[in-house]
């Protein structure tokens, strides 16, 4: 009786993978529902800033969706340029992350093993430094009478101070230096695991080593390249204290416009629904990266 | 070793080939790695449309030399010529060498076609002509219907014919073949050892092997170099190194051998004969040997030269006596452990010719062992 009821009951194995999906439902799924609830209510001034979903009169249950919200955020186009702008943003970003971290991770991954940890420490080690420093850092070289304009008077390079700080490029420079471990790491991943052998056979075949590089090292790197280009674009997307502190007025970013529907106009359902759609927007590529990312794991390489 | 009698056998077809012009020559060829010698001062030539195997077992300086060939590694200093000229200075995709690589190194992200169709691609040649070779590279090594696999989706068997093709798709003038067998199971390797013998000879080109399979040396190899800590021991044919070993290194590394030690007592110019502390007669040899009286020699004799018998065989010279202390039973032969009274052990081969041998013989038997005047070779070092 006790062994048949055990067959139906949890045993040791599910305690074990129960952790990681009570952390997803605790902080995912249940931190998205409520956003998504708030996307369906209407603003009001009370506390909690929104209507309820559900109202009880009589012996009636009434569930008003309301898509006003949504619709709002169709109607303004500073909603849609926001969105297309991150986008822009990420995708450039994430196009020179690769082309700065793709040398960094290949010369990591021909280093002498010895050498191999040391040299991803030091690609770690400044993000154990607080990422708000480190920004702060940035606008005291990039600013007017900062670092590097400075070196450039002094040198006689230029005559007045370049406009770099609150300008797209500074928003760049903040994003690719925050966010190049994270293509660093993957690609690196990826890289080390190349047998050696199939560079000598493509140098045997007639290849030199750049053709040799581009016919078969970058075609076996594709899915490191893919996993770190996800794991950098699906954040900078939402990114939102590079281009509040470094950015000028005009940089739009769906992160900075989040933040004053929340904060300035204290509009929680259409804050909750600009944050619903960005979720959507990401989703594709967050299922390329899942796709990419479970193949590496499984260590295939075509 | 039951395969080494059919192999010498197989070989001695191609030794009746009248000698061919060289072709690769190596010469004073040194690579050194942090004051370490991995080749030492090779010096060998390959002649065209043979298959040169490097014989040795591992760290003996075969795969360096191998790479040495290809341009992989810069020997230190020393020369290899190629029909001719030098090609120390090319690197490996100037050089017209291919390479079969150990465990194959196929381009995972390719199919069978692209693989084989990589060289032709990137010398240049036309679609039209890179298809028409790729297919009859694909009839050569009968792997037609697989032109669209990606390389894991086939067998080992089949990966090696895939890299064979590949290897040999830009017709180059010397084929490198590292450990060619070194990934298959025992059963299909015996098998396309064969088969890779009758492609390459067909397309006549010349091939340089390393291996650390003797079997597989004397089975597919022309010519044999024995490689020992960055040196050539001994350069032969399979029967050549097999037979007339000029070393004890050599003796004992082909095959299995008794080696006696004994003291030259008679130096003629038709015979010699040896005195040894293991044996109650001398050694009688029907030629003469460059050596001298007094000189301390050893005597390698094979185990399939010895005779065993019951009775005491009629010869003088060139016979033992002792009791039977092992026996292993292979199948196609049995050997014997005979330990002789002096207390000296020796192998003998006994071929099992018939079913039911009522000679065959058993533990503890007394037995004559007798050997005859040209069985073994004398050995000075």
């Amino acid at each position: 009786m006790i062994a048949r009821l055990r067959r139906y009951l949890p045993d040791g194995k599910w305690a074990v993978i129960a952790p990681p999906y009570f952390w997803m439902l605790l902080f995912f799924a249940v931190p998205f529902a409520i956003a998504l609830k708030i996307s369906f209510a209407n603003i009001q001034i009370a506390m909690p800033p929104y209507t309820s979903l559900t109202e009880w009169v009589g012996d009636t249950l009434t569930v008003k969706v309301n898509v006003a919200n949504y619709l709002f955020l169709l109607r303004d186009s500073l909603y849609f340029n926001a969105y297309l702008s991150s986008l822009k943003i990420a995708v450039i970003a994430t196009f020179f992350c690769l082309l700065v971290g793709y040398p960094i991770a290949y010369a990591i991954s021909r280093l002498p093993t010895a050498s191999r940890n040391t040299a991803l420490m030091l690609v770690v080690l400044p993000s154990w430094t607080s990422f708000l420093i480190r920004i702060y850092a940035w606008i005291g070289i990039l600013k007017n009478n900062g670092l590097l304009n400075n070196f450039l008077i002094w040198l006689g390079v230029i005559d007045e101070p370049l406009q770099i700080l609150h300008t797209p490029i500074a928003v760049y420079i903040g994003i690719v230096y925050a966010y190049l471990p994270f293509m660093i790491l993957p690609l690196y991943t990826n890289l080390v695991k190349h047998d050696n052998r199939l560079l000598e056979a493509a140098y045997d075949l007639g290849c030199r080593p750049w053709q040799a590089f581009l016919k078969v090292t970058l075609p076996l790197s594709k899915a490191g390249i893919i996993a770190g280009s996800m794991l950098v674009m699906i954040p900078v997307v939402g990114e939102f204290v590079i281009p509040e502190l470094m950015g000028g007025a005009d940089t739009l970013m769906i992160g900075r416009v989040l933040w004053q529907e929340f904060f300035n106009n204290r509009d929680w359902p259409v804050a909750s629904a600009v944050a619903i759609v960005m979720l959507i927007l990401l989703i594709v590529p967050i299922m390329i990266f899942h796709h990419y990312q479970s193949k590496e794991l499984e260590g295939r390489l075509t | 070793m039951a395969a080494t009698a059919t192999s010498v056998a197989a070989s001695t077809a191609a030794k009746t080939e009248p000698l061919r012009e060289d072709y690769v020559r190596i010469d004073d060829l040194t690579k050194e790695y942090d004051g370490f010698r991995a080749v030492d001062d090779v010096a060998l030539t390959i002649r065209k449309g043979e298959i040169f195997a490097l014989l040795g077992a591992s760290g003996c300086g075969k795969s360096t030399l191998l790479r040495c060939l290809a341009g992989f590694e810069k020997p230190t200093y020393g020369k290899i010529e190629l029909d001719g000229s030098s090609i120390v200075e090319l690197a490996p995709y100037d050089r017209p060498i291919n390479m079969m690589f150990q465990s194959y190194a196929l381009f995972p992200h390719m199919t069978v076609e692209q693989n084989i169709g990589f060289g032709l691609k990137m010398a240049g040649h036309s679609k039209d002509r890179i298809k028409a070779r790729v297919d009859e590279m694909l009839t050569l090594v009968q792997m037609n219907t697989f032109a669209k696999r990606k390389p894991h989706q086939l067998s080992g068997g089949q990966q090696q014919r895939v890299a064979l093709a590949r290897s040999l798709a830009l017709s180059p003038k010397l084929l490198l073949l590292d450990e060619p067998m070194g990934a298959l199971d025992k059963k299909l390797r015996s098998q396309m050892q064969l088969e890779l013998v009758g492609i390459i000879e067909r397309l006549g080109v010349t091939c340089v092997m390393v291996t650390h399979d003797q079997e597989e040396a004397m089975t597919m190899a022309t010519r044999i170099a024995i490689m020992d800590a960055g040196k050539i021991r001994q350069i032969g044919t399979p029967d050549e190194i097999y037979e007339q070993p000029s070393s004890k290194f050599v003796a004992q590394f082909i095959g299995s051998v008794n080696l006696i030690e004994g003291t030259i007592v008679d130096d003629e110019k038709d015979y010699v004969t040896i005195r040894s502390d293991v044996l109650e007669q001398p050694i009688y040899i029907g030629h003469g040997v460059t050596g001298f009286e007094g000189q301390s020699v050893a005597y390698a004799l094979r185990p399939e030269k010895i005779k065993i018998e019951k009775d005491e065989p009629a010869q003088e010279h060139n016979k033992a006596r002792g009791i039977i202390e092992d026996i292993a039973y292979f199948g196609t032969h049995s050997v014997y452990h005979v330990r002789l009274v002096t207390g000296k052990k020796l192998l003998v081969h006994f071929m099992n010719a018939k079913r039911w041998a009522s000679e065959r013989f058993t533990w503890n038997d007394p037995v004559w062992l007798s050997w005859g005047d040209n069985a073994g070779v004398v050995l000075t070092s």
